[in-house]
């Protein structure tokens, strides 16, 4: 017995040293990281991501992999969930770069996790680009992670330019999430912006609650009472339904204007006829959309049985930001750590780039700079395209 | 079974020495030869990690190649280098016997992390998962005290860390860090990681602290209506950590500088672990279970139940302060969403599953739920599904957990095991156990 286990032991230690170190090197393939939440909070944002990263990688299969140079590259996708939970976004992007090796990587989501995560990316010199998240801190003095999307300060401005425009309104109020940042710093930035356009006092209501709260009929109470004539409430898509009807029990008669984490397929199932005429601000509209973002919702459409949200758009088009600067780079060394950073050099580069959410074009921090949209819900519950708004 | 029993009266004369031999000879192995050879032939796209799960769950074709890579790398190395080398360790385990403890303890510590770092070593993401793990061991050690030792439901073990996480990286921020929140640093940073614990200290002294918030309201009750005190106590933390713009509110606290790597973790689970230790075998230790078991008799035996119980929160809450603060550096961020209801969850599932009343116990727990939500991950969604189904078996079969009312003993753990015990197949002699 222990003969026999010496031996196997002996026999693999010498197949070892007899082998020449020199093998053939293993087949470079392109892969691309997905941190996506699909467990937790926003199950649905990640599905969005996940089916996106999934169209597009068909693309590339279907066109026989990669071109870099005039080389045909396979293409493999690391989908990574992230539990909603920043630490498991932190753990999945390290094994994405550290165990993976991937080139790139798309994602995380929301600023809760892509902030620490761009702290991974960065520390190990992986380009990293978030669609969706809108926090600053995602990019700032990380020259290795890119985002997809418009800034908070950005996007509050814009939709208090709208109302004003639109409604010529003067005063507002606000109801949002005090224990979600996303919502607290939209909530901060658009009231600077009004108040900025109207005077110190113009947002006569100022309201907040807590993630998991259901009944906003105190806040909601104060808002009626204010007379405001506009309430804007920042809120992701699992709230907005409870807080629209609630306001319009209480006799609620004005329009509620949104951001972009309205704007998901399954708003309209769970609002109804309630939301319907409501505008919110984001990054593309499905109804009415042309050229390539019709093509890219009809096709996601047709496999998935539903419209594509701004998180699916986005997602595609930081893929194929992704694949544009793989390409750019002039050919794939097969070394991931050099690979990397002429991605990187790469992707900083990108001018114009004609994406399905709007043209972009990166500034110093990786941002880009691209239009907003101001969406409108039809009376069919479609999102619609209702004006576009640029910096 | 007899086959089971025949193989563990084979190895009951490998000494814990012998076993560290084995593992270093296998994580050389797989350093050495791991990603040219052994998961080249294999077929395996690189080394797997959390011992191939990941790759088996994600390409089922692929389980034969990393359940061989396991055999070869480390299952078939660690048996034959233990068992071969019994003749040269167990002398040598017998002549550390006869040192004093602490130092047979020290020198097998050293050697221990040693093969952890080269282990871990291989890959990045192996190191990030063993740090978490730690921080969860110091985190269940210490929520032990409270819940296993001294009896009662405390559900305040986040609200804790977030203290502890909030002063330590607020203290290395002013201090050694150029940040928006506070500016330029104070002092030079090269000094950083030498006063880091003393931050880490601060942190955990400022939960012990907080934890008074909940002990003293707890002499008035007992049972479920300490369980809601310190569920109110988790809520405050949360909230006002919330609404202080000062230190980032809900946008949370970023750019720690990374003082924590996993030589500090290790040192500092280990203290952790050690003092835990020296705490509940004490005089007090052994009051505390006086209070669980019956108070008002512990009370008419001359115990102050009162500072029994006071010191007991403090002491716990003070670790759970310093895993707070070994979190936020390892995570370089931290938010009020990270210490909330789930952490609890995660917090108490890892106590109940290891064992109350046990270090051991806790340590299991710990491990076990961080390796299998780790491993699990390709499963997504179905991981909530398994996990949750693994504690309920658990809870049915083990009310008190996986390892209760067991006590580390070292001497026997690192004794020489020169003759075959007859009585091998017993659980305790065999692992780390004593009674």
């Amino acid at each position: 017995m222990r003969k026999i286990a010496l031996l196997t032991v002996f026999a693999i230690c010498l197949a070892m040293i007899l082998t020449p170190t020199a093998f053939s090197a293993r087949k470079t393939i392109i892969k691309i990281g997905i941190n996506a939440p699909l467990t937790g909070d926003i199950p649905k944002v990640g599905e969005g991501s996940k089916y996106a990263a999934m169209l597009w990688l068909e693309d590339i299969e279907k066109a026989g992999g990669l071109e870099v140079g005039g080389k045909k590259y396979e293409v493999e996708l690391v989908i990574e969930d992230n539990e909603s939970k920043a630490e498991s976004a932190v753990k999945a992007n390290t094994k994405m770069i550290t165990q993976d090796d991937v080139l790139a990587i798309v994602g995380p989501q929301s600023s809760k996790q892509a902030v620490p995560s761009g702290e991974v990316a960065n520390k190990y010199n992986t380009v990293m680009i978030s669609p969706w998240s809108t926090n600053e801190n995602t990019t700032l003095d990380r020259p290795y992670v890119f985002r997809g999307c418009f800034l908070d300060p950005f996007q509050g401005p814009v939709v208090a330019n709208f109302i004003t425009d639109e409604f010529a309104f003067t005063k507002a109020a606000v109801l949002y999430d005090v224990a979600n940042d996303y919502s607290k710093g939209l909530a901060e930035v658009f009231k600077a912006a009004w108040e900025k356009k109207h005077g110190a006092g113009s947002v006569v209501a100022y309201e907040s609650f807590t993630t998991k709260d259901t009944d906003f009929s105190s806040q909601l109470t104060t808002i009626v009472k204010s007379g405001a004539q506009v309430l804007f409430s920042p809120q992701y898509y699992n709230e907005v339904p409870l807080i629209v009807k609630q306001a319009k029990n209480l006799g609620w008669k004005g329009p509620i204007v949104g951001s972009d984490s309205w704007g998901s397929a399954e708003l309209v199932s769970l609002c109804g006829k309630d939301c319907n005429g409501l505008f919110f601000s984001s990054h593309y509209a499905a109804a009415g959309a042309k050229g390539a973002t019709k093509a890219f919702i009809d096709r996601y459409e047709k496999t998935y049985g539903y419209i594509p949200d701004d998180v699916a758009a986005l997602t595609w088009d930081a893929l194929k930001l992704a694949e544009q600067a793989i390409q750019n780079t002039g050919k794939i060394t097969g070394k991931v750590a050099k690979d990397r950073t002429a991605v990187r050099d790469a992707l900083a580069q990108i001018k114009d780039f004609a994406g399905i959410t709007g043209n972009m074009t990166f500034t110093q921090e990786g941002d880009p700079i691209k239009c907003a949209v101001i969406v409108k819900i039809n009376d069919e519950g479609q999102f619609e395209f209702y004006k576009s708004s640029c910096p | 079974m007899e086959l089971a029993r025949k193989f563990k009266s084979l190895f009951s004369t490998v000494p814990m020495l012998g076993w560290m031999l084995g593992t270093l000879v296998a994580v050389l192995i797989e350093y050495y030869w791991g990603y040219d050879y052994i998961s080249y032939y294999l077929g395996l796209p690189k080394i797997p990690v959390l011992f191939g799960t990941l790759i088996m769950l994600k390409e089922p074709l692929m389980i034969p190649g990393a359940l061989g890579y396991d055999l070869i790398v480390y299952i078939i190395p660690i048996l034959t280098v233990a068992k071969l080398t019994t003749g040269l360790t167990n002398p040598l385990a017998a002549v550390m016997e006869k040192l004093p403890l602490a130092l047979s303890v020290l020198i097998h510590l050293v050697l221990f992390y040693g093969v952890l770092q080269l282990w871990a070593g291989i890959n990045d993401y192996r190191v990030l998962v063993i740090k978490l793990t730690m921080i969860s061991i110091i985190l269940t050690v210490s929520i032990n005290v409270i819940n296993g030792y001294q009896g009662e439901f405390s559900c305040s073990h986040p609200g804790f860390m977030a203290i502890g996480a909030y002063v330590s990286s607020t203290l290395t921020l002013i201090l050694f860090a150029n940040d928006k929140i506070f500016g330029a640093a104070l002092l030079p940073p090269s000094l950083g990681p030498w006063l880091f614990p003393i931050a880490l200290i601060a942190g955990g002294a400022a939960a012990a602290l907080g934890s008074l918030a909940v002990a003293i309201p707890s002499f008035r009750t007992r049972g479920d209506y300490l369980a809601i005190i310190s569920l109110a106590f988790m809520f405050i933390v949360k909230s006002a950590v919330e609404n202080l713009h000062v230190i980032g509110g809900a946008r949370g606290m970023g750019g720690q500088p990374d003082f924590a790597p996993l030589h500090v973790i290790f040192i500092w689970t280990m203290l952790c672990i050690w003092i835990i230790h020296n705490f509940v075998t004490s005089i007090v230790g052994k009051a505390l279970n006086t209070v669980r078991d019956d108070e008002a008799a512990s009370e008419s035996m001359t115990i102050k139940t009162r500072k029994t119980k006071m010191t007991a929160f403090m002491f716990g809450a003070f670790w759970a302060g310093i895993a707070g603060g070994l979190f936020a550096h390892v995570l370089a961020y931290i938010n009020p969403g990270m210490f909330s209801i789930n952490r609890l969850a995660e917090i108490l599932a890892m106590v109940y599953f290891g064992g109350l009343n046990s270090i051991v116990g806790s340590i299991v727990g710990a491990v076990s739920i961080n390796i299998l939500g780790e491993a699990l991950r390709p499963l997504e969604l179905f991981k909530w599904i398994i996990i949750p189904l693994i504690l309920i078996f658990v809870m049915i079969f083990r009310p008190y957990g996986l390892i209760s009312f067991k006590e580390i003993n070292a001497k026997r753990l690192l004794k020489a095991r020169h003759k075959r015990t007859p009585g091998s197949d017993h659980v305790s002699s065999e692992k780390e156990l004593g009674a």
